[in-house]
């Protein structure tokens, strides 16, 4: 890993379009901008792996039987209902 | 889309483009007209290799899709539209996602959330954090994380929570949204 360190206000450039600012330092939280191409995506690295998981869990569904869906709907829409 | 059953090829029939054909676990061998595949230029997180998609209904008594890879057949997910399980349901897409999926009007872009179906303990949870959204008419759709958004990853179909609030500054950008529609 590359380690540099900044001072408040500074900035780095990863390539040409990318350019990672350093904002505001409060105890332990730090404020950081991103300036980059709208085709480059930027997540927080938490909310990022939970989706990944939550999808990767979400495709072991694939062998479910078309009966077991309707059931689970059928199910669903009885507590629905009972709102 | 008119789906077709012969003898036990299942096919999604479009403008008569090319077939693309292949072997799923779920629904054995399937043919999808080039044209209706959708695709997913960044894929989804912890999909990223697989860029095409096709939706294919489950069965008419069910608000269920499939969201098949064509490239995979071994990927599926159950995909379901998020105002059947929380009409209030109202993410905050950007400006960005907005052009990079190349949304011009509100009749153009659909919402669909993955569903996640555990056996023990029995939980159906949908992920409001991270709508699928669909460019109907391009044919092009993203999985948007929504940054700032309380929307759970696990939201419990059954017990229907954790229910959040949300602020939603872009209200008025999501006014556009509409149900999937049954002739996908």
């Amino acid at each position: 890993m590359l380690i540099l360190t900044r001072k408040l206000g500074e900035s780095i450039t990863v390539d040409d379009d990318i350019k990672i600012t350093l904002l505001d330092i409060k105890g332990k939280q730090v404020k950081i901008g991103i300036d980059a191409p709208k085709e480059i995506t930027v997540h927080r690295e938490e909310v990022y792996q939970m989706i990944k998981e939550q999808n990767i869990q979400a495709s072991g569904n694939n062998d479910l039987a078309g009966q077991e869906l309707c059931n689970i709907w059928n199910r669903l829409k009885k507590v629905m209902s009972e709102e | 889309m008119e789906q077709v059953k012969e003898g036990n090829v299942r096919r999604v029939n479009g403008e008569g483009g090319n077939l693309v054909k292949l072997s799923t676990t779920r629904f054995g061998y399937i043919e999808v007209d080039e044209s209706r595949v959708i695709m997913v230029t960044e894929g989804i997180p912890g999909f990223e290799h697989l860029k095409r998609y096709a939706i294919l209904p489950l069965d008419k008594k069910t608000p269920f899709w499939w969201f098949q890879s064509v490239e995979d057949g071994g990927i599926a997910f159950v995909v379901v539209d998020p105002y059947i399980l929380k009409p209030d349901y109202n993410p905050v897409i950007s400006e960005d996602d907005m052009r990079f999926l190349k949304i011009e009007c509100k009749e153009d872009m659909a919402l669909m959330v993955i569903v996640t179906i555990r056996s023990n303990p029995f939980v159906v949870s949908a992920n409001l954090r991270a709508p699928i959204v669909v460019n109907l008419k391009k044919r092009l759709a993203k999985q948007i994380v929504l940054g700032n958004s309380s929307y759970p990853v696990c939201y419990n179909m059954v017990s229907r929570e954790p229910v959040n609030k949300v602020r939603c500054p872009e209200r008025d950008l999501m006014q556009q949204w509409q149900p999937l529609p049954v002739s996908l």
